[in-house]
This record gives structure tokens, sequence and C-alpha cells, in this order.
């Protein structure tokens, strides 16, 4: 008798019972997610484990020559000389810091024109007729066009170093920035301007409360595609007889033969730029609600 | 609770002011070189505080008189008179319930209803107190920091129907709110927006195709016709509230309803 009443009142209907159930489902859902969160958090390091490991052995048999792909521990030295190292010490000891700051600088620079100019004409072009018409067709016909093809125009234009690496990375990384931020604003809901109108947003709150966030996923999608291609872009830009950066080191290290400088030049960059996407990322959360809750 | 409702019945013997005026009203759409006459001279008036339903067939342009009634499209010829006033565009006088959702999926409960009210001159503190009044007055003080895709199509229009309230509209618009809903929800949202109505007494326009709603709601009741849409009749709802579905008086009305629906 006991055991059914009691069946009864946990089974009964009523508001309060299917509140309290729905956030339990909730809790349990949270629970879920983290333990598979847990479970899963080698899972990115494999195919690098994997990698490593294969490298290891064809180099330790001899499979591919040295001077075709050093052993990873030559690697491993030639980086920490790099990064560790004081200057003086070999030809490439301690660079790394000045480097990476130069990169990092360019590549600022570059994303962040991208970015001020890309985001707002986009998002104009996303939500008017007229900007849409007007900027289109020429922005496709520049799209058309391989980043690379500018290298020779920017280098007289711009000489080499600074200007023409930032000139490059801001052409590059401002199309994903554009597109993305126009097919984000386009498809916005109308009905939550429409609910904005009525709730007497005006037209500059409402951009910012509402249209902004509403295509917040499309607008972090461009700006993330954007920022990886200025990684590349920056590369090209340097690998042009800059003194210092990445990229430079990259392309010093070939005319000397140092293959393991070129390795080690990749996997910073390769280090970096997932960093950067990271940040990005994190940064946009922190920022921005929309960000958080719908990406 | 029974002194209010006292207030509303001996208010509603008075003559009472005509809040809005829907003077004849035309609307044709314009498509590929055809005209299509959606509304044809419609008239009418709202009392303050009434609840008027305005009931037809899909297709008969009944969604299309209350977006310009809210300001969302223009009339082709005709006015809509607020309080003598002019109406032209959306604004916060005039509340919008949709039929879809229409929240804003980045906020949580609480600040989708908080929303309207920024920038409205207020300090924090107080308008934290009105939020609090709305959330439980539209009993979802226990989910106020969900999201809401994690809330339930019922949920989220007694969302959409605080975030509206809270800036004392003067006349709310609703538009089939409660037609995407199971049969359940529908009528806990119909007893909802009933007894709301005793708090804050609100003129209502709500449109429907549904009979037995329009008949448990309506102080009155507009019956449109299709092609082009006219009112075709108006009906006095006098049953006594509140209602009950099963009501001897009830069945009767909704028949009678349902056999002018059909011809």
């Amino acid at each position: 008798m006991t055991v059914t009443s009691g069946a009864a009142r946990g089974g009964a209907g009523g508001p309060f019972s299917r509140k309290k159930g729905k956030s339990r489902e909730k809790m349990r859902m949270n629970m879920a997610k983290s333990r598979k969160a847990a479970d899963l958090r080698f899972l990115p390091g494999i195919i690098p484990a994997l990698f490593l490991l294969v490298w290891i052995m064809v180099s330790t048999t001899g499979l591919i020559p040295t001077y075709l792909l050093p052993h990873p521990l030559e690697i491993a030295e030639a980086g920490y000389a790099y990064i560790l190292g004081q200057s003086g010490e070999g030809p490439y000891a301690g660079r790394f810091l000045s480097d990476a700051g130069a990169s990092l600088l360019r590549v600022c620079c570059g994303f962040a024109a991208a970015v001020a100019v890309g985001l707002p004409l986009g998002v104009l072009s996303g939500r008017l007729f007229v900007i849409q018409r007007l900027t289109s067709t020429t922005v496709n016909a520049l799209r058309a066009v391989p980043g690379i093809t500018w290298l020779p125009l920017a280098m007289v234009w711009f000489g080499i170093g600074m200007r023409t690496t930032v000139f490059l990375v801001a052409l590059a990384a401002f199309f994903p920035v554009y597109l993305n931020a126009a097919a984000g604003a386009r498809q916005v809901n109308p009905l939550l301007l429409q609910a904005g109108a009525m709730m007497g947003v005006r037209r500059l709150r409402g951009t910012f409360a509402i249209l902004l966030p509403g295509a917040m996923p499309h607008l972090v999608t461009g700006l993330r595609l954007g920022l990886g291609i200025s990684w590349a872009y920056l590369v090209l830009g340097e690998l042009t007889g800059v003194p210092n950066g990445l990229g430079a080191v990259i392309m010093d290290a070939r005319m000397l033969g140092r293959i393991d400088m070129i390795v080690v030049g990749i996997l910073v960059i390769a280090v970096i730029g997932r960093l950067s996407d990271h940040l990005l990322q994190g940064g946009m959360k922190f920022c921005f609600k929309s960000a958080r809750r719908m990406t | 609770m029974r002194p209010q409702l006292r207030a509303l019945t001996f208010e509603r013997e008075r003559p009472r002011e005509k809040i809005l005026q829907i003077d004849r009203v035309h609307k044709v759409f314009h498509g590929n070189g055809s005209f299509l006459p959606v509304l044809e001279g419609i008239s009418f008036q709202a009392e303050d505080g009434e609840l008027i339903c305005i009931l037809g067939r899909s297709g008969c342009g009944k969604s299309t008189l209350l977006k310009i009634v809210a300001g969302f499209l223009p009339p082709t010829s005709g006015k809509i008179f607020l309080k003598h006033k002019s109406v032209e565009g959306p604004g916060p006088e005039r509340g919008v319930i949709f039929q879809e959702d229409a929240l804003f999926p980045w906020l949580t409960v609480q600040e989708n209803i908080a929303f309207g009210l920024r920038g409205r001159g207020r300090d924090k503190k107080s308008r934290a107190s009105e939020v609090e009044r709305f959330l439980g007055l539209v009993g979802l003080t226990e989910f106020r920091n969900y999201l809401p895709g994690e809330i339930s199509g019922g949920m989220k229009q007694r969302v959409a129907l605080a975030r509206v309230l809270i800036l004392k509209p003067e006349v709310l618009l609703m538009d089939e709110p409660f037609a995407s809903l199971d049969a359940q929800s529908r009528e806990e949202m119909q007893n909802l927006l009933l007894s709301i109505r005793q708090e804050l007494v609100h003129t209502i326009l709500f449109v429907t195709h549904d009979v037995t709603e329009a008949v448990i709601l309506a102080d009155r009741i507009l019956l449109m016709s299709k092609n082009p849409g006219r009112i075709r009749e108006e009906i006095r709802v006098d049953l006594k509230r509140p209602r009950t579905r099963d009501g001897s008086d009830f069945l009767h009305f909704s028949r009678r309803l349902h056999e002018s629906l059909r011809d």
C-alpha cells in the first residue's frame, strides 16, 4: 500500500513535479556532458602522438634519410636552442621571442584592419540591399584573385617588410570576415527585429542588441577563418626576405640547409596558430553572451 | 482577488473609452503584376479593457490586420488610431505576441523579460523588482536562468507574454499565440491570459481560427470572411465568467459559431 502511494506521489502530475523533473533532467544532462568530456580529453592528442611515433620509427631505422627529415630529437634540440637558448650560442639561438613578436605584431595589425573594414561592411551588405549590390561584384571579383598574386605588386608598393606583410594579411583575412558577417546578418530571424521594434528598440540599439548577437555564430566563424588565413599569409609575406619573423626563419633555414629549423618553424607556427584560435574563441565567449550561449 | 474582480465587472457596466479605432482599413498586396485585395473596409473600435477575438479561417487576412495594427505593415488606405493618435510603425504601446517563437535565443528567460525595460530611464533596482514580479505572474520564477532553447513551447509563450506586459502596453496584439501548442498547454495558457487580465486590465486583440478559444476568451468576436477579408459578423459573447468548456451555454454558442464559420 505505502509503496503504491509513494509511487503515485512521485509520478503525480501537477506543475511542480514537472518543473523539478525538468531541472533534474538538466543537471543530469550536464553531468553526462562533463563525464563524456573527461573521457575524451586525450582524443585530440592521438593523431599527433601516432604521427610522432611513426616519425621516430622511420628516422631511427633510416627509412627516410636525416637530410630530408631529421630525427625528432634533433628537432627538439634545435627547438630548445631557438626558444630557450642564449643569443650568440648558435645561429638561431634565442631568436624566438623577437621573431614571434614581430610575426604576432604583423598578424595582429593585418587581422585588425581586415576586421575593422570587413565586419561592418559585411553586416551592412547583409542587411541593406543597396550596399550588397554596391559591393558584392567587386568583392567577389577580388576574391577570385589568389592572394599570392598580390605579392609582386605589394612589394613594389610597400617594399620588403612590415607593410607588405600586413597588407597581404589584411587582404586575405578580409574575405572570410566579410562574407560570413554578411551571411550572418542576412539570416538573422526578421521576427527578432520586429520583436525589438515592437518593444521600442531603435535602430542603433537594435543593431547591437539584436542584429549582432543574432549573427554571432557566423561572425565568430568568419573571425576564426580570417585569423587562420592570416597566419598563412604572414608566412607568405615574410618569405620575401625580411630579417625577422617566423616565416623569415623558415626561409633563412632553407638557404642554410637547416632542415631541422624549417621543421621547428612549422611547429611553432602550428602551435601559435592553434593558440591564437583558442584565444580568439575564448575572448569572444568572454566578451559576448551570444558567443557564449550560441556557439 | 475578489474586489479586483468586482471592480472589473463594475467598470464593464459603464460606457468606456474607445481606446483603439480601426477606420476603413484596406490592404492590397501587389505581386507580379496582379493585385490581391486582402482586407476591405475593416472598421471597428475596441473599448478600454475589452478582449476582442478576430475569428476566421486561414487566409482571411486576420494576421495581416494584426500586423497593420502593430505597425509592421502599412495599410493601403485607412487609419489606425490609438487613443485618438494615428499609428505609424511599431511601438511599445502596442505589445505583440507572435505565433512563432520570437524570443532572443542568447538571453535567459529573465533577460528576455527585462529586454524592453532597458534604456527606459529607471534604476536597476526597480527594474529588477519589476522583472521579478512578471516572472512570478507567468509562473516562471524557477526557470529564470534557462535559455529559450531549454524550455517548452508553452513556457516560451509565457516569456513572450511577460516581456510585453512589463512594458505596460495600451493594447495587446496576439496573433494565434497558442496555435502551435498542444491541447493541454493551450488551455493552460488561455486560463493564464484570463487570470492575468484580472490583475492588469488590458485591451486585447486576439487573432485565432479556433472557435472554442474565441468563446472562452472573448468579450466580443469579429467573424471574418475570406476573399477579400471583411468583418462579416460581430458577436457579443455574454456568457458568464469564469466560463467552462463543457457548459451547455458554451457548447450552444460554439455550435452556432461553427455554423456561421462554415458558410
